[in-house]
């Protein structure tokens, strides 16, 4: 299990306390998990993805990641409609694992961008973890 | 929390520890439990086991006390006929009055009047009361050996090459060897046939293990473990991953195994995979007659209990809201294990391991995803090959009712072979 000071955790990213990150991308946002969450999941072997062109409301979920000791629900950040899903995580479940950060889960055409405001920075969210 | 003996190696090694029936012990180690669970079916896995627990029962009246609790018939314990002996041991489990289950247990004979059984962590105490309250000798001796034992198990093909190049006289030791049976004991008694590791460490070495694939469990005072646990790891090399139990949990489901208080529990002993655990039967009635042995005869109504594999690594965690359910949404039963085994995956509808060899339909560029698997209990009776579904109240997981789950598995190849076995072959076994 990494320590705190052990875990990647960019500057550039929005958190959200369900350990996924948001970042954004023109007029999209990209969803994927923190390092945190994969490293407390321990090997993932299943992405369970919505579909292109599906829409959701901030807090719904949108998904499933299986490990092999547990299921954990994916959250959607911010409402909006999925423009894209990352097929790869498909047959490589595990690319979540290696690098979390760049390999991510959907994009997002968000309705409203200003509801990324609602999510942490990177000093909150060590500080969430802090007290985890 | 309790440690085991290894305890400082594996924070040290960067393991995911969790609590385990009041034990901190790795769940896995950086590698990551997939690496551990493929490692053990190519070529060799190390386990700290030590949290489980044992109880000594020496003295006269050990095998009657034995035969009176224990399921198994020490009489026939392979096969009619054939009985348990010095040197040999037996899977069972402890009943109480009304057939349900206490504990499952492995017993090794050391002589006619020695006996240890090997129960899960946290049943010691439990099973070593059970026993003294079914007594009737004066001159029987039953100590809980809880924390007074140290366990490794070295689990998968490579294991007897490694096990090899650490006994101080490896021929003997290793010569004839058959599933379940064990050389040696965990401390000097004096014995002609003591069993030595790292030149003089004495051993229980035995030809058992819990997750479905060729293997040793190594049984020792605890001041030797990490000494032991270093030594392997150092002779294997790249040959040996450590590892959690998590791999442990899926290699077990993989092999059809039970674990005790979740798929074996507080209901009768009946209509499972592990009947063999039963003495003999003839016309309704078993061998011998043993605690709880009555109530299983007596049984007409009891639930069903089946492995099921998935179609994809997708479960559905037992606990809450799970449940079983036919086509049409009729609530079946419910969960009782379920995980994921990821040396797996389907094949044209059937069951392909990692360790199937290709002329038994392994397809040359096999990536196994895993496959969901583990044990329902339903209400009724299920045919094998049937479909059900696994369901938390949103998702739907469509299964398989299954007799066997992970095909090709090593337990029982002989040592023999798995000495002879050339390195090329176990790496075409590791592809």
């Amino acid at each position: 299990m990494k320590e705190l000071d052990e875990l990647l955790l960019p500057d550039d990213l929005h958190y959200t306390k369900e350990h996924e990150w948001v970042k954004v991308e023109g007029d999209h946002v990209v969803i994927g998990i923190t390092d945190y969450a994969q490293d407390q999941l321990g090997d993932i072997v299943f992405v369970e993805m919505p579909e292109e062109g599906d829409s959701f409301s901030a807090g719904e979920e949108f998904g499933t990641l299986e490990s092999v000791k547990a299921v954990s629900e994916l959250y959607i950040p911010l409402s909006g409609e999925v423009v894209a899903i990352n097929e790869e995580l498909d047959d490589s479940p595990e690319l979540l694992n290696r690098d979390p950060y760049k390999n991510w889960i959907i994009k997002v055409h968000p309705e409203e961008l200003e509801e990324i405001n609602d999510l942490m920075d990177h000093d909150s969210y060590l500080k969430m973890l802090e007290g985890e | 929390m309790k440690h085991t003996p290894l305890h400082d190696w594996h924070r040290a090694a960067g393991a995911n520890m969790s609590e385990f029936a009041s034990y901190s012990m790795p769940l896995w180690y950086p590698e990551g439990v997939k690496k551990e669970h493929e490692g053990v079916i190519e070529s060799c896995g190390l386990f700290d086991t030590s949290h489980m627990a044992a109880i000594l029962v020496e003295g006269d009246g050990a095998r009657q006390l034995l035969q009176r609790t224990f399921t198994k018939d020490l009489r026939h314990c392979r096969g009619v006929g054939k009985p348990l002996m010095e040197g040999r041991c037996v899977y069972g489990v402890f009943l109480n009055e009304k057939g349900h289950v206490i504990d499952d247990a492995i017993v090794y004979q050391k002589d006619d009047g020695c006996y240890l059984v090997v129960v899960n962590a946290s049943m010691g105490g439990v099973i070593a009361g059970h026993l003294a309250g079914f007594n009737i000798s004066a001159v029987l001796r039953i100590t809980d050996m809880t924390d007074r034992l140290g366990k490794i198990d070295v689990q998968g093909p490579s294991a007897a090459k490694v096990v090899k190049g650490l006994l101080a006289d490896p021929l003997r030791v290793l010569a004839t060897m058959p599933y379940f049976s064990f050389k040696g004991w965990f401390e000097r008694d004096g014995a002609a046939d003591e069993t030595l590791c790292c030149g003089d460490i004495p051993v229980l070495l035995s030809r058992t293990g819990y997750t479905g694939e060729f293997g040793f469990e190594i049984f020792t005072a605890p001041r030797y473990l990490q000494k032991i646990w270093q030594a392997i790891l150092e002779e294997g090399g790249e040959r040996v991953r450590p590892c959690g139990l998590a791999a442990r949990d899926s290699l077990r489901t993989g092999a059809v195994l039970p674990l005790s208080h979740q798929d074996i529990g507080n209901w009768p002993f009946l209509r499972n995979p592990w009947q063999f655990a039963l003495p003999p039967t003839e016309n309704g009635k078993f061998s011998k007659g043993f605690v709880g042995s009555e109530a299983l005869e007596a049984a007409t109504d009891c639930h069903f209990t089946y492995a099921f594999a998935g179609y994809d690594p997708r479960k559905i965690p037992p606990g809450g809201r799970d449940g079983v359910v036919d086509a049409r949404g009729r609530v079946l039963g419910r969960i009782l294990s379920c995980t994921t085994d990821m040396a797996i995956d389907r094949v044209d509808g059937g069951i392909v391991s990692m360790a199937t060899a290709i002329e038994d339909g392994r397809p040359a560029d096999f990536k196994a995803r895993g496959l969901c698997c583990g044990f329902v209990r339903v209400r009724s009776e299920l045919d094998f090959g049937e479909t059900v579904y696994l369901t938390d109240g949103s998702r739907r997981i469509r299964v398989e009712i299954r007799r066997d789950i992970r095909p090709d598995r090593t337990a029982r190849c002989s040592i023999k072979k798995m000495l002879q076995m050339p390195e090329e072959e176990e790496n075409e076994r590791a592809r």
